[in-house]
């Protein structure tokens, strides 16, 4: 859970906007989970665990561009005749087969690659690897909300309520 | 007016699921729009014939809107069909849907919907949750507005056909990003202090001096976006870089 909660604040401001080329973030989500599942815990595993998606979430966005392209002479590939009702779906789905594929592959390799990492990781840096994820977390939460909310109001309403969150939370420590 | 059908709305929103699938950097969702719109091309077009083929030639070209939207959209062009509205209209109508589609999708969801839910559904595994509760209550919320926008949307479309634009502009639906921002801005609030705590526990710090420093760094993040977007990812690499390399050894 904590490295998806970790992946979601850092990716939350990469908005798949149009024809943007924005992180791929499931299968790098599912990947990353299993390198921290078959490893030990802990912070320093979490670190490795978070850079290790948002790594393969780039390289995922890199696949889907790939696909889009390999899908304009799929669908969109300057025939001057329609296509006819079959066809179109024919091509239509056969785009969706690929992309499933690709994801499914691409996972599975990242996957495979994590499982062959953990075993080989003993890594005990806990107040180094605690200080990083603090230093992360902090700065994208705030570039997530700048991304999406500019008014001085919104940014009144994020630092009260993270005052009163925070007394709370110190007090029920 | 025409009548849809609940068999042909229903389809219509579950072809609306796979309007993305073939996206491309030439038509975008145009093959997608094609797909979803084919039943009722159909059965407007029995003879699946060259009438057919044109039909689906006239959708298939560059069409984009946001993917929870698109079935204002495809709804609105499927009565336009049903009322033989001529081909250079359709056209003029496709491209002036697009960008308010987009624009309006992108805002309330990407920048306002999915931010609430996933830190809202993080603040309750914060709270002592289940994981499996915040993910459900996560999956839960999201699709709540997804599958709700895709209805409401098949509903507007078919009802106004060609002017739903207009009618968009006129929408609740329109003011609901802005409307939304500072329920963001007091989940996001929310969800730091715990999760400084949580995240920086091995800090050895107290717990207000790992509060106020998050929240510097959350001060920092809004002041510089593009930077501390950047410093954040590659401290992540660099760090688990310097961890790995680290091997064996115990700070």
């Amino acid at each position: 859970m904590w490295v998806g909660a970790l992946l979601e604040i850092v990716s939350l401001s990469q908005l798949p906007i149009g024809a943007a080329r924005s992180w791929e973030t499931g299968p790098a989500s599912v990947a990353a989970v299993s390198l921290m599942a078959a490893g030990p815990g802990g912070p320093s595993l979490l670190v490795i665990a978070g850079a290790y998606g948002v790594a393969l979430a780039w390289i995922g966005g890199w696949t889907v561009h790939g696909l889009r392209h390999l899908n304009s002479r799929l669908v969109a590939g300057g025939r001057r005749e329609a296509y006819s009702a079959l066809e179109l779906s024919l091509r239509h789905l056969l785009a969706l087969g690929l992309d499933f594929a690709r994801a499914a592959l691409f996972t599975l390799a990242a996957v495979a690659v994590a499982g062959r990492v953990v075993p080989d990781l003993q890594v005990d840096a806990g107040a180094f690897a605690a200080v990083l994820l603090l230093v992360v977390a902090g700065l994208a939460l705030g570039v997530d909300l700048r991304m999406m909310a500019r008014s001085r109001r919104t940014w009144l309403a994020f630092a009260a309520s993270a005052v009163v969150s925070g007394l709370i939370t110190v007090w029920l420590f | 007016m025409a009548v849809l059908g609940r068999g042909k709305a229903i389809g219509l929103v579950l072809r609306s699921l796979l309007v993305q699938g073939s996206w491309n950097y030439r038509t975008m969702q145009g093959a997608g729009l094609g797909y979803a719109l084919l039943p009722v091309l159909r059965s407007l077009h029995r003879d699946a014939g060259a009438s057919l083929k044109e039909a689906l030639s006239r959708h298939s070209g560059f069409f984009n809107s946001h993917p929870y939207l698109s079935t204002v959209a495809i709804a609105a062009l499927a009565r336009m069909e049903l009322e033989s509205i001529d081909a250079v209209q359709i056209e003029r109508f496709k491209v002036a849907i697009v960008s308010p589609l987009g624009t309006l999708g992108d805002r309330l969801v990407w920048a306002r919907w999915r931010p609430i839910c996933a830190l809202a559904a993080l603040w309750l595994f914060l709270a002592g949750a289940a994981w499996w509760v915040a993910v459900a209550a996560f999956l839960l919320l999201y699709n709540a507005l997804n599958l709700g926008l895709r209805i409401w949307g098949l509903r507007l479309g078919w009802r106004e056909g060609l002017e739903v634009g207009g009618a968009l502009l006129g929408s609740p639906l329109r003011r609901l990003p802005d409307r939304l921002t500072i329920p963001l801005a007091v989940v996001s609030g929310g969800v730091l202090p715990p999760l400084a705590l949580e995240l920086g526990s091995s800090t050895g710090a107290g717990p207000l001096s790992t509060i106020a420093v998050a929240l510097a760094l959350a001060a920092v993040g809004i002041w510089r976006p593009a930077v501390a977007g950047r410093l954040a990812v590659l401290g992540l690499l660099v760090g688990s870089l310097v961890l790995v390399a680290l091997g064996h050894s115990v700070w």
